[in-house]
């Protein structure tokens, strides 16, 4: 059973869609109105906020922050529902452009919604905490932040408006033939018993391969040969719609948003999910497209749930491992966030998760130039139900992904986490239905708002602590100095100047992913001045020893990076007199502008 | 910037001097072409007076304005067959034009949104119900002719209304007009790349190092410096040709090449960063490659690509490609033997999924085994396939074509070969180029599932290499008696010096008397021509060039390679310029354009009568008594295709033939209302029986229904229970 569970977990987070039952696909359409006005700031997070409330507390931040935030519209849904993205820059230190900029992303996934609280989280508390406390201030004076609470906007308002498991609404609204019978999303589970949640379905079967759990009357656990059985265990509650005698087969869409980037992209048969061609949803490009004119962004944050992992890429292990500065910088930062997020680990996606194509992580990393991290909170740890004295249960069954995705928690725990800490609303008792099909059957099982869910009690220290991982790695975002370190006369008109580029924080100016692949300009250091002229130019290898390597065309413009916790030095032999401009200018670690006089 | 509009004028000429053609078309229907291109947009263009296809001349080449004029006047004269529609507009501002032809140009194909059973029956009157044939024409911009043969099929189709009573007909004559339009502009060069601006260099400038018509002959050529460090080399006996000099043969290079033009930006590289952005013809995702310098960041990256794939995603009714450009998948069948495919019958399984499958990673298993282990590990109501197999253990993409699909591209290669000797088109010619990784042809077969076909109409004509002179090698030498080596003759003595490298001075006269006098010996000499330096030989040179100038001298008056003349370059110094002109490798004069395409084009009625075509062979009903009978419904492929191909077959993406049972008040005992076969191949039948009951008697309707191989019904009248 636990490795059944590992493996249905694990199929669930790859592909499977059990969406719920057709819905009426313009009900909320571009609906920006809230259903309930909100409280004042700052946000609560004992509660998630459906869609049109996260409309609303943006709205609502941007109204009481307006020096401090834009709200933009990148683009619309599949469904015509816009895509809000907030920008947090304090434009009396500079436009936005000119500094580090983070992206943080939330839920892609429809179904996995806490990303949107840890993003509204990370917005509020940066902007409620400006000029109050100092750590804040100076991050945001230095820094941008791109914050795109809910990528899947059409999967999180369906997700909530529309009778759900905890897995299901994952998908963009694409409408997708999952059977291939030439009907389109005709048959999608049902809501038999109308309460709002997709359970499952029961039937008494004496040869049926499971049995009631001896020690808890809800679960049921696989018959040993020669026991007898109790039930068959039917599947998703739903009925079948198009008479081709499968059940639930063909739900809405479905068109992963997290395999449809552009980046190593594979059809559908290599990749499931990925749909017809790269950035087929319509929302999806157009984030991308926004998020290519953000070409300051340098850190990338992209939250899904769960299983409590910070991953980075590589996605899939043909595509390389990152270079070994790059390397060295993830593991600098991950190891922290491990520390920031208890329970947490930080793991390579194709080697520690799976193989995935087109997912957005790769595509920040790769063609943006960011260090990327996707974050799965919420470890299963979460809900374990036992004392500090007690010991842990054996990890479920072999060691593997689904063991790490259960974290080794029994159903039988997370049902008394249901009873004693959530007082029963996170699952259903069976009860009777009379199924159209079946005849007498049994619903029953995980509502919607569970699983995969925080129960809201936990939500304010799972968004606040991912929320410092996200500002831990910001303040990590590159910091660099330019130093004009010695102007030496040589005689006749010349000078030795040299310059000192300096970074005091972890991540380098460029990523040497980025350099290697050379998807942009590398940073650029330039000395003009009107009445002098660079006769030579070049990176200082060794000060001492005078090895420098000079740069035989336009040696007064020097392409650099500067490296995390380092330096780059950089000799100009220049002719003349006068004042001399020495500029700095990178796409990620801003423009600096220095001038000296030559004497 | 457009380039095409600014300097149009004196581009033709150039052109019209190089290829030697008679002007036909006057140079101020540029502007009004262009007009009307840009009114396609508009949902009703000004009136114009209808233009037959017939006033078409291929006697010269249509730059993409005029081209786009072209398939507007055909739309405007047969409105009710013929629609031109806008995909897209060019970085450079041209519209991608798509001509439409056939019986249903009325409707709409695009995906339904999300729908259930009531409305399915809506959609489906709605939706195309013929298949249709897509040619993309001259998706890198660099090849004239193949947009020539968009049109010239264009004109066939409307000319003979046989051909397009049917199907659709979808035409696009250019794919990659920026890139096109370079043809028609002075100074003439080729590049394959869209205008989109791009920063080639990665410095602090944006396009800012083109090439520049030094010379002033309104040809980008190049430009040959003598350098110490130079790697080329005159090739031997053909001093216009460069080679690429092999130490290993002892050869030295004494030249650099570069582009023509200069160093605008002053970075030492000349024309490293000029106008061009990203190649529309690799940009399509089977095989794309990333990074690379004409590539675009992701596959699609280009409104040109990125509205074909849309197109191709909506009108699923295409059951069948070509492309017309310079790769041929019809003379050669799609190329094989690229490394890292699967065999789905020995699939390794990663040890960290092993033990959750119960397999052993050490061994190998079939796909079907592999899915047998799974089921039980899923709870009732989850389907597994394939395909969410392969992509969980990394299997990764079909890279070469499959066995079953090369049958058909073999056949009718041999087929092709005919018929291009029938219309006297087969003599010896260069290789098409082999097909591109990330090109639209490629896509179409692996990912679309389609029978993909491509078509150039024209390469250079093979030159006969002539044979050079038996030499006599050392070996043969040290072996041969004086008097072996006398009796050879002063004329084969010659020879064998001048193939030996011999010094000019050194005469088979002088030689003899030396032999006779007993100064020398052929031991002696055998071993003097091992210790001299190989003679220079003409390998390595292009034969794509020697093919040119051959070609050039015999047929263009030399017109397609400009002679070596002396520069002074503003930086380079004392320089030639000189080489081989764009475009006259793969563009032959005016002069031979129809008769190439009539030749040519038609082989694509041959290849679209032979799409898989369904049709219901025979409806068979048995009593069983108590008004229930025994359906027996045999359906068959009398196309010479399958359906669909392997490669759809693999990646599903072609929809099962879908067989329907309907009539009013039958019940179904067995079978399903909607039966689904997925595949026929080609000249098949396969069979779906029912088992229906009725009492009374009823017309029971059976379809058998596909997007890409045409539909069929029959209705059958039972008797109900007498």
């Amino acid at each position: 059973m636990k490795k059944l569970i590992g493996l249905v977990l694990l199929l669930a987070l790859l592909a499977f869609s059990l969406p719920a039952q057709k819905a009426d696909m313009n009900a909320g359409a571009g609906a920006v109105s809230p259903q309930t006005p909100l409280p004042p700031l700052p946000l609560r997070f004992d509660h998630y906020y459906p869609l049109d409330q996260v409309y609303e507390a943006l709205r609502l931040l941007n109204k009481t922050y307006p020096a401090l935030t834009t709200l933009e519209e990148v683009g619309k849904s599949d469904e015509g529902r816009p895509l809000m993205a907030m920008t947090v820059n304090n434009p009396k230190t500079g436009p936005a452009l000119g500094k580090p900029g983070v992206y943080v992303d939330g839920n892609i996934h429809g179904n996995e919604i806490q990303g949107g609280e840890i993003a509204l989280y990370l917005l509020d508390y940066l902007l409620g905490n400006y000029g109050k406390n100092e750590e804040v201030t100076a991050l945001v004076d230095r820094t941008s932040f791109y914050v795109v609470p809910v990528v899947n906007v059409d999967g999180r308002y369906h997700f909530f408006a529309d009778p759900n498991d905890p897995s299901s609404n994952r998908g963009l609204r694409i409408p997708t033939d999952d059977d291939h019978d030439g009907l389109i999303d005709e048959d999608g589970p049902d809501d038999l018993d109308g309460d709002g949640n997709i359970c499952m379905m029961r039937k008494r079967d004496p040869f049926g391969a499971y049995k009631t759990d001896p020690e808890d009357p809800r679960p049921m656990v696989p018959v040993k040969p020669g026991e007898k059985g109790e039930w068959t265990i039917l599947g998703e509650e739903g009925i079948d719609n198009d008479g081709d005698g499968k059940i639930n087969e063909d739900g809405p869409g479905y068109v992963d948003p997290n395999r449809n980037w552009g980046f190593d992209w594979a059809p559908p048969y290599v990749q499931s999910g990925s749909g017809e061609y790269p950035f087929r949803g319509i929302g999806l490009k157009a984030l991308a497209e926004w998020t290519a004119t953000k070409t300051n962004i340098v850190i990338g944050w992209t939250f899904h749930n769960n299983g409590g992992m910070i991953l980075r890429g590589p996605s899939r292990k043909a595509v390389g491992e990152f270079p070994a500065p790059d390397v060295a910088v993830y593991d600098y930062l991950g190891k922290q966030a491990e520390r920031i997020v208890p329970g947490y680990r930080y793991l390579i996606t194709w080697k520690d998760l799976y193989t995935t194509y087109g997912d957005s992580l790769e595509w920040l990393t790769q063609t943006q130039g960011a260090y990327g991290f996707v974050a799965e909170v919420f470890p299963a740890e979460s809900e374990a139900f036992r004392g500090a004295s007690e010991k842990p249960e054996a990890p479920a069954g072999e060691p593997g992904l689904g063991a790490m995705l259960s974290g080794g928690i029994s159903e039988r725990d997370r049902l008394k986490f249901n009873d004693y800490l959530a007082m029963g609303e996170l699952y259903k008792p069976w009860k009777p239905f009379k199924h159209p099909a079946y005849g007498d059957i049994e619903i029953g099982g995980w509502v919607k708002m569970s699983s995969r869910l925080s129960a809201p009690f936990m939500l304010k220290d799972l968004v606040h602590r991912n929320a410092m991982s996200v500002i831990f790695t910001a303040k990590n975002a590159p910091a660099v100095s330019l130093e004009v370190t010695d102007v030496k006369a040589l005689g006749r008109n010349l000078y030795r100047v040299r310059t000192r580029l300096a970074n005091s924080k972890a991540i380098p100016s460029m990523s040497a992913l980025a350099q290697k692949n050379n998807i942009y300009p590398k940073d650029m250091l330039k000395v003009t001045g009107d009445s002098a002229k660079v006769l030579e130019g070049g990176l200082i290898n060794d000060p001492y020893l005078d090895l420098i390597a000079y740069k035989k065309y336009r040696p007064e413009l020097q392409f650099t990076s500067v490296p995390g916790f380092g330096k780059v030095e950089h000799q100009f032999l220049v002719e003349g007199k006068g004042t001399i401009t020495v500029s700095y200018d990178s796409r990620h670690a801003g423009k600096i502008t220095k001038t000296v006089e030559l004497k | 910037m457009n380039h095409s509009q600014r300097v149009l004028t004196p581009g033709r000429l150039a052109l019209i001097c190089l290829l030697s053609l008679t002007l036909q078309f006057s140079d101020a229907s540029q502007p009004a072409a262009a007009a009307q291109a840009s009114a396609a947009q508009k949902p009703a263009p000004a009136p114009q007076p209808p233009a037959s296809p017939s006033s078409l001349s291929f006697d010269r080449y249509h730059a993409p304005a005029e081209l786009n004029a072209a398939l507007l006047d055909m739309a405007r004269a047969n409105p009710g067959f013929v629609r031109a529609q806008s995909l897209a507009k060019s970085p450079g501002g041209r519209e991608l034009l798509l001509l439409e032809i056939g019986p249903e140009i009325g409707k709409t194909a695009h995906s339904p949104q999300p729908t259930n059973l009531a409305n399915a029956e809506q959609i489906a009157a709605s939706a195309k119900s013929l298949p249709a044939v897509f040619i993309a024409a001259n998706m890198e911009g660099t090849v004239p002719l193949s947009s020539e043969a968009a049109l010239y099929l264009a004109r066939l189709i409307l000319q003979k209304p046989e051909l397009r009573s049917d199907r659709t007909w979808y035409i696009l004559p250019c794919g990659n007009p920026d890139a096109d339009s370079l043809f028609f502009t002075k100074p003439l060069r080729q590049d394959p790349r869209n205008f989109k601006p791009h920063n080639d260099d990665m410095d602090d400038q944006v396009d800012e190092d083109g090439p520049e018509d030094l010379n002033g002959d309104g040809i980008i050529s190049t430009m040959r410096v003598k350098d110490p460090e130079g790697e080329w080399m005159p090739v031997p006996g053909q001093p216009r040709l460069l080679k690429r000099a092999d130490w290993a043969k002892g050869e030295k290079g004494i030249y650099k090449l570069y582009s023509e033009g200069i160093d605008n930006d002053g970075d030492g590289l000349y024309n490293e960063d000029g106008l061009g952005g990203v190649n529309v013809g690799t940009n399509f995702p089977h095989l794309f490659k990333f990074f690379g310098p004409d590539s675009g960041a992701w596959p699609g990256s280009e409104a040109e690509s990125f509205s074909l794939m849309k197109f191709m995603d909506e009108h699923r009714e295409v059951g069948l490609t070509f492309v017309f450009g310079e790769t041929n998948f019809c003379l050669n069948p799609p190329r094989g033997g690229r490394k890292g495919q699967a065999d789905l019958n020995q699939i390794k399984i990663p040890e960290r999924i092993a033990s959750a499958f119960g397999a052993d990673p050490a061994r190998t298993y079939t796909m079907a085994e592999i899915m047998e282990m799974v089921k039980p590990l899923i709870p009732p109501g989850m389907d597994v396939t394939e395909s969410m197999i392969a992509g969980f253990l990394e299997l990764g993409a079909v890279v070469n074509p499959l066995d079953d699909d090369l049958k058909f591209y073999k056949e009718l290669s041999e087929k092709f070969k005919e018929f291009l000797k029938t219309n006297k088109l087969d003599g010896k010619r260069l290789d098409p180029p082999p097909d591109k990784d990330g090109s639209f042809e490629l896509w179409s077969y692996y990912h679309l599932g389609l029978p993909s076909f491509a078509l150039d109409f024209w390469t250079l004509p093979e030159v006969k290499e002539e044979k050079a002179p038996e030499a006599i090698t050392a070996d043969q030498l040290e072996k041969m008696t004086k008097d072996e080596f006398l009796a050879l003759g002063e004329e084969k003595i010659d020879a064998f010096l001048k193939a030996a490298g011999a010094p000019e001075q050194f005469k088979a006269k002088q030689v003899i008397e030396m032999v006779k006098g007993g100064q020398l010996d052929p031991k002696k000499m055998a071993e003097m021509m091992k210790q001299m330096p190989k003679p220079p030989s003409a390998e390595g040179a292009d034969p794509k060039e020697k093919a040119l100038l051959a070609w050039s001298d015999k047929e263009l008056g030399g017109k397609g390679f400009v002679d070596w003349k002396p520069f002074k370059h503003p930086q380079l110094g004392d320089i030639e310029i000189g080489g081989p002109v764009p475009y006259a490798d793969n563009t032959p004069p005016p002069a031979m354009i129809e008769g190439l395409l009539k030749g040519q084009v038609p082989w694509v009625f041959e290849v679209a009568k032979k799409m898989p075509r369904i049709k219901i062979a025979s409806v068979e009903a048995k009593s069983i008594g108590q008004g229930v009978y025994e359906i027996k419904v045999r359906v068959e492929n009398t196309g010479a295709l399958p359906y669909p191909t392997a490669m759809a077959r693999r990646n599903e993406r072609i929809l099962p033939v879908i067989v329907t049972l309907e009539g009013p008040g039958i019940k179904i005992v067995d079978g399903k209302k909607r039966t689904l076969i997925p595949a026929i191949p080609g000249f098949a039948t396969q069979t779906a029986t029912w088992i229906i009951q009725s009492d009374k008697p009823v017309k029971v309707e059976v379809k058998a229904e596909t997007q890409i191989a045409w539909r069929d019904a029959r209705t059958l009248e039972l008797g109900g229970v007498k």
